[in-house]
């Protein structure tokens, strides 16, 4: 599994599929009024956001160490939506972890805007899969929670709180505490929470997982709609390779143990992007069999190492 | 059947039980008295005013041994829940001390605050500091992971990361576990007034047993249990409802 299938080879081997697509602004403009904005002209060009060079980090395992990324390297525009695929276990979760601060890695360095981060910060907002949003606080608490840190004096962040609850449409639920709203609701609110803060790059660790897959695809058209409005740079990370190819801009395919890049899928779709669509099921197939082998070899390593213990 | 009139009926029927073993006279009153006995004597120690005064005192005795020990066993929570083999060892500690029985300190107190007033609240604040402690630690240990990964990425740090999220979000457990050292607080300071007489229902326990006056025993413990039974279920148990209540934790 020598860095085979790095991106440039991913992309070589299936380039026909991945590139067609309809050329982008060229949609049905003003049909859906973020259209035009999603087709975003000249990405490829905009500059750097994020830089991740050389990142390793391992865990305390038995009597040794568990590598569980090594050697990343990606580099991410400004705008760009990112999706991190990769059987469990593959450290998909800690990479993203690693660059909201939480871990350190053991070696590597992770930039924003050309500044290298330490520790944890405002500017990388993060939503989690659940219990992160504050169940003492209502929602308009949870989400004015990011202003109040940066010393926001309370009539200004509740102005701005209320624009983000209106944005994702949870204004009238704004004095409803947490444990009063839906799954989907919840997780609304908590990316309201994270774009308050007005953040660099929007971390989003399996944002939808925990939801039924029709709650989860309308929450996949929100979060596009609310990428086009804002604008925001997104790493998102997902087992679904549905969601993935629903969303993103580029889709990094990762390797089981040590986690490394397997491949760099770049979607060149228009968005809304439909289901039966033929680039759309193209895509979905090869990032699938990607998956797969790694799944596949996932669960024979947990195989041979359950025969050893 | 509601559950008060459930409540009623029991006690009705243990009162019955009382009365009957009173009647059929197994021992003599003044080992066994009657419950009306133990009503009056009450009712005498109400309008002499001992009584209340006695309650009013252990009360208040009771009011700043715990308060401190909130307030102690709190910093000290947030100071052993840090990590570190120093925090390590002082959890280990902390365990220790949680054990041992706290009007073992009270021979200590005397010497170092003399026999007055601050040693019986130095016992109760023992009795309890070392379980809000542990409750403190406890709650905020026990944190979902996401939780405080959310409010550090959102911008919380240092001080407020414990004002804002960490305390808030443990409050739940803090107030279970306070609810025990309440309790604590409450048996050390009996302990310390039974020792040392120097007012409070604890003397007037002491006091009752000189006289013999077993009426007037049981009326004191009767207060001391209702005193207990009160705070505990009237106070903390509702106050524990209404903040899981709040936090959405609550359990149907």
């Amino acid at each position: 599994m020598e860095r085979v299938l790095s991106a440039e080879a991913s992309s070589a081997a299936y380039p026909a599929p991945l590139r067609t697509g309809e050329a982008p602004g060229q949609a049905a403009e003003g049909r859906r009024p973020w259209r035009s904005v999603v087709g975003r002209q000249g990405k490829a060009e905009a500059p750097e956001k994020l830089a991740l060079r050389g990142i390793v980090k391992s865990f305390p395992h038995r009597r040794g160490r568990l590598v569980a990324l090594e050697e990343i390297n990606l580099s991410v525009r400004e705008g760009e939506f990112i999706c991190l695929v990769g059987p469990s276990g593959c450290g998909k979760s800690t990479l993203l972890r690693l660059i909201a601060g939480l871990e350190k890695p053991d070696a590597g360095e992770i930039s924003i805007n050309g500044q290298a981060v330490d520790g944890p910060g405002a500017e990388r907002a993060m939503v989690f899969q659940e219990n992160a949003l504050f169940p003492w606080l209502t929602v308009l608490g949870n989400v004015e929670f990011g202003l109040a840190m940066q010393g926001m004096g309370k009539r200004v962040r509740r102005a701005r709180a209320m624009e983000y609850l209106a944005m994702v449409h949870l204004a009238p639920f704004a004095h409803h505490y947490v444990h009063e709203l839906s799954g989907g609701m919840r997780q609304l609110a908590a990316i309201a929470r994270a774009l308050a803060v007005n953040p660099a790059v929007l971390l989003m660790d399996e944002p939808f997982a925990s939801l039924d897959a029709q709650i989860r695809e309308m929450l996949n058209a929100e979060l596009l709609r609310l990428w086009a409005e804002t604008g925001k740079t997104v790493l998102f990370v997902t087992h679904s390779v549905q969601e993935a190819v629903r969303l993103a801009d580029r889709v990094v395919v990762m390797t089981y143990r040590p986690g490394r890049i397997r491949a760099i899928i770049e979607l060149d779709l228009p968005r809304p992007r439909e289901e039966g669509d033929p680039g759309v099921v193209r895509t979905r197939l090869a990032i699938g069999r990607h998956l797969r082998e790694e799944v596949t070899r996932a669960l024979q390593e947990e195989r041979n190492h359950a025969g050893r213990t | 059947m509601p559950a008060v009139l459930r409540k009623a009926a029991f006690f009705a029927i243990l009162l019955l039980f009382w009365q009957g073993a009173c009647s059929l006279q197994f021992c003599p009153d003044y080992l066994l008295p009657a419950p009306w006995q133990v009503v009056a004597s009450l009712a005498q120690g109400w309008r002499e005013g001992t009584l209340l005064y006695g309650l009013l005192i252990s009360l208040k005795r009771m009011g700043i041994g715990f308060g401190l020990a909130v307030l102690l066993g709190g910093a000290l929570g947030l100071l052993v829940g840090r990590s570190g083999p120093l925090a390590q060892a002082g959890r280990s500690l902390l365990m220790g001390l949680q054990s041992f029985p706290s009007i073992c300190w009270f021979p200590f107190a005397i010497i170092l605050l003399g026999l007055q007033e601050g040693a019986i609240i130095f016992v109760a604040v023992m009795g309890a500091v070392f379980s809000a402690a542990i409750a403190t630690r406890d709650g905020i240990g026990n944190l979902p992971r996401n939780l405080t990964g959310a409010a550090l990425t959102l911008g919380a740090r240092g001080w407020r990361l414990y004002t804002a999220v960490k305390l808030p979000a443990a409050l739940p457990g803090i107030i279970t576990g306070l609810k025990q050292s309440w309790s604590f607080t409450w048996r050390s300071l009996m302990g310390g007034e039974l020792l040392f007489g120097n007012l409070g229902l604890g003397h007037l326990l002491m006091q009752a047993r000189d006289l013999g006056d077993m009426p007037r025993v049981l009326g004191v413990m009767l207060t001391i249990l209702l005193v207990g039974m009160i705070i505990e279920q009237g106070l903390f148990a509702r106050l524990e409802r209404a903040v899981q209540r709040r936090w959405g934790l609550e359990s149907n």
